[in-house]
Order: structure tokens, then C-alpha cells, then sequence
């Protein structure tokens, strides 16, 4: 029996990757559409969704719910909060994703590749999703609320890494980036 | 009587498989696939003529004839290596790097048991020497499904089918003969089922996928950052390391 299961494992790694790419190529479009300006427009309203962030995060609302209602309305809150911030944390991951596939993207194609270079990216990169899940994982267990200061890091963080995606991209269509960069807020995260 | 519909059904599919290609024309876009396909047809009916005629000399000659499918199915695992990634030379350099350490491992694999002096890896039977042939063979297929979905390179339908058919089948097969090695699942007849449906599985994949011709997606006109390779990995490795730091700094507040 013990003989059989590198096999067995073997099969079952080789299934479950032919079944990541199937979802991966049907969920999500080509990766290309990240370079054009329509994905560019998106961005637009990066601000805006910094600014949700900040308020789900932010402590005015807690110390009001604290402060002029009953116990149960606490937890409600709470539990409300806890999920909308799962949805901002997960969305912000979705974000610095479509960074690395841009990458990809670009460097599937290009000639002077460096293997030693992509696998350190793939590494860097790996390396953040579960950092970034652990994060997730950590909001899930204790609340929007009881975690304020390190999403505030991640805020800030996600501030800059737009700032660096829109300096890159401007390197490739700076007419699009014009505009994009306008509409960017870069204020200070509130802790 | 189950063992025999499948058997029918399977060479009915690659018949109809075959008929299609060549009334759309598109046999020569894939030729070692068809080649693969057309092979196992002959040797399907080959092993039928064997059985009814010197139903002897059947086992040695189903061995061996499946021996030659699955060396077949290395020239196949070659055509969708070349197909997919001819138009993307960054990820076909990745991808020679690590088929190459794969074959060191095998051959330094080789060598190791030849020296020990222990067991020679083409094993005790011919369904363990396939067993072998089929796992190495899901090992290079992993590496180019991985580099698929890691690149994200645009392939089209036909492609895809030959890759997923193709991958699900040597899945199973190395799945089933492994454990089909066993003393205990070896002799029982469901598990000897096993194979013929994963194959009609995959056939079905074929048919529904290779019925007309998809050309692969060509890629767009190239950019001005596609050419700046060293640039754009330096910026997407500081966005990386920042995005973690911040990460990082964070847990410890």
C-alpha cells in the first residue's frame, strides 16, 4: 500500500493543478486587458475605495456604536464590520495580484528573461499571498476593530502600491496615466 | 459485457475523431496527436484480432502494445510543449530550465540505482515499467499546466482539450497503476474498469473539444514595457518586498 501512494499523490497534485488552470482560464480573463486603459479607468476610483477602507477600519464609528448603544448592537456591529472587511481586505489582495499578473504577462514574452529573477518574484510573491491571507485570517478571528493598526499598515501600504503600479504604468501609456493620476489620493491612514 | 461497450465506444470516438480532422483539414496542425490517436486505434483493433485469433499470446501482446502508446504519448507531451509556447519566449525559457532539471533528476535517479546495485527501475512487470513511464510523463505535464497558469498563456480550444484530455488520462492511469500493482485491487474486475473509462472520459474531452479547428490566440502587438524586461521585474520585485514589509510590520504592531 505504502509504495502506492507517490503515485496516488502524484495523480492527485497532477489533477489538482489541470483543475486550477481549467477555473484560473475560465474565471479570470486574459491577463492582457490589465495593460489597456479600459482596466486604467477602474483605477479611478481607487481613492474612493481607500477612503471606505479607512472608515471600516476607523475607530469614530466603533466608539459612537460604544457609546450610545445597548450590548447587543455591539456585537451586531461587530459581526457587520467583520465582514465588510473581509470583502475590503480580499478585494485590496485582488489588487496587488493583478500587479503580478501584469507582470506575467509581459514577461511570458519577453526574451531577456531571468530565471533566477522569476523565481525570486514567485517567491516574493507567494510569499505576500500568505501574509496577506494571514491577515485576512486574523481580521476573521478578532474583528475589524480590535485590528485597526495593522490594517492601517495595510492601507498605507496599499497606498503606496498603487502609487508604484501607476508610476509603471505610466512608463508603458503615459496618456492613460494622466488621468488616473489625478484622481489618486494619497492622504495619511488614521490608526 | 460493460468491458466491451467502452471498448467499442472508445474506437468509435477516435474513428470519429480522426474522420474530423481530416474533413476539417487540421490534422497536420497537430500531427503527433493525431499520430497518437491513430496508433491507439490500430493497436485497439490489433489486440481484438490477437484475442480472438491466439487468445495465448493476449497479455504479452496487450503489454507491449501498451508500452509503445505510452512512449507515443511522450511525442505528444513534445507537440503540446512546442504549440503552447512558441510565441512565448520568456516562459519557454523557464520552462526548458525545469524540464531539464527533471531529467537530471531521472537520469541521476538512473545512474544512483544502477551503481547501488539496487533494483533496475524498469521494474519487475511491464505495467510497473508503464506505471514509471506514465508518472515521469504526469511530472512533465505538471510543469507545463504550472507554467501555463502561472504565465497565463493564451492557447486555444484544441489546445485546451489536448492538454486536459491528455493530463486527466495519464492522471488516472498512473493512479490505477499504482494501485492496480497491488495484490488486493489488481484481481478485483471493477478497478480493472478503471482505465477504459478514464480513456472514454478523455475521448469525450477530444471529441468535444477538437470537433472543428481553433487557431491559438495570437499575442498583440508589443509594447514598449515588453521590451524593458529588466525594469519591469525590478519594479514589480519592489512592490512585492514593500507590499510584505508593510505586511510584516504590521503583525508586530
Amino acid at each position: 500500500m505504502i509504495q502506492s501512494l507517490p503515485y496516488l499523490f502524484l495523480g492527485l497534485l497532477l489533477l489538482a493543478v489541470l483543475g486550477w488552470w481549467v477555473w484560473d482560464a475560465i474565471i479570470h480573463k486574459s491577463t492582457a486587458e490589465l495593460l489597456t486603459p479600459r482596466h486604467l479607468v477602474g483605477l479611478r476610483s481607487a481613492g474612493a475605495r481607500r477612503d471606505v477602507g479607512d472608515r471600516i477600519f476607523g475607530s469614530q464609528d466603533w466608539d459612537f456604536v460604544l457609546r450610545e448603544t445597548p450590548s447587543e448592537i455591539h456585537r451586531m456591529f461587530q459581526r457587520e464590520r467583520t465582514v465588510l472587511a473581509l470583502a475590503w481586505l480580499r478585494r485590496t489582495r485582488l489588487r496587488t495580484s493583478q500587479v503580478m499578473h501584469a507582470h506575467v504577462a509581459v514577461a511570458r514574452k519577453s526574451e531577456d528573461l531571468q530565471i533566477g529573477m522569476e523565481l525570486k518574484l514567485a517567491l516574493s510573491y507567494l510569499l505576500f499571498l500568505i501574509l496577506c491571507n494571514s491577515l485576512v485570517g486574523w481580521v476573521w478571528l478578532r474583528g475589524p476593530v480590535r485590528t485597526r493598526k495593522i490594517v492601517g499598515q495595510t492601507l498605507q501600504w496599499a497606498a503606496q502600491l498603487r502609487r508604484a503600479f501607476e508610476q509603471l504604468m505610466a512608463r508603458v501609456d503615459p496618456a492613460s496615466c494622466r488621468v488616473v493620476g489625478t484622481n489618486f489620493n494619497h492622504g495619511t491612514v488614521r490608526n | 459485457m460493460l468491458t466491451q461497450i467502452l471498448w467499442w465506444t472508445a474506437n468509435f470516438a477516435e474513428v470519429l475523431l480522426l474522420a474530423r480532422s481530416i474533413q476539417g483539414k487540421f490534422v497536420k496542425r497537430y500531427p503527433t496527436f493525431y499520430f497518437y490517436l491513430g496508433s491507439v486505434l490500430i493497436v485497439s483493433l490489433l489486440r481484438f484480432a490477437v484475442f480472438t485469433f491466439r487468445p495465448g499470446s493476449y497479455p504479452a501482446f496487450y503489454w507491449y502494445t501498451q508500452y509503445l502508446a505510452a512512449t507515443v504519448g511522450y511525442a505528444v507531451i513534445l507537440e503540446i510543449y512546442s504549440q503552447i509556447f512558441k510565441k512565448c519566449r520568456g516562459a519557454v525559457r523557464i520552462a526548458n530550465g525545469l524540464l531539464l532539471c527533471i531529467l537530471a533528476a531521472v537520469i541521476l535517479n538512473i545512474v544512483a540505482g544502477a551503481v547501488s546495485g539496487s533494483a533496475w527501475p524498469p521494474g519487475e512487470t511491464m505495467a510497473a515499467l508503464e506505471r514509471d513511464m506514465r508518472a515521469l510523463q504526469s511530472v512533465l505535464l505538471f510543469v507545463i499546466i504550472a507554467l501555463l497558469a502561472y504565465y497565463r498563456v493564451p492557447i486555444g480550444r484544441n489546445l485546451i482539450g489536448i492538454v486536459v484530455g491528455y493530463s486527466f488520462y495519464v492522471a488516472t492511469s498512473v493512479m490505477s497503476l499504482g494501485f492496480g500493482s497491488l495484490p488486493g485491487f489488481g484481481s478485483r474486475p471493477e478497478w480493472r474498469s478503471v482505465s477504459p473509462v478514464a480513456y472514454l472520459a478523455t475521448l469525450s474531452i477530444w471529441c468535444f473539444t477538437l470537433w472543428s479547428y481553433h487557431a491559438n490566440p495570437e499575442p498583440g502587438p508589443e509594447s514598449k514595457i515588453e521590451r524593458d524586461y529588466k525594469f519591469l521585474s525590478e519594479q514589480t520585485k519592489r512592490i512585492l518586498s514593500r507590499a510584505r514589509s508593510y505586511l510584516k510590520m504590521g503583525g508586530e504592531l
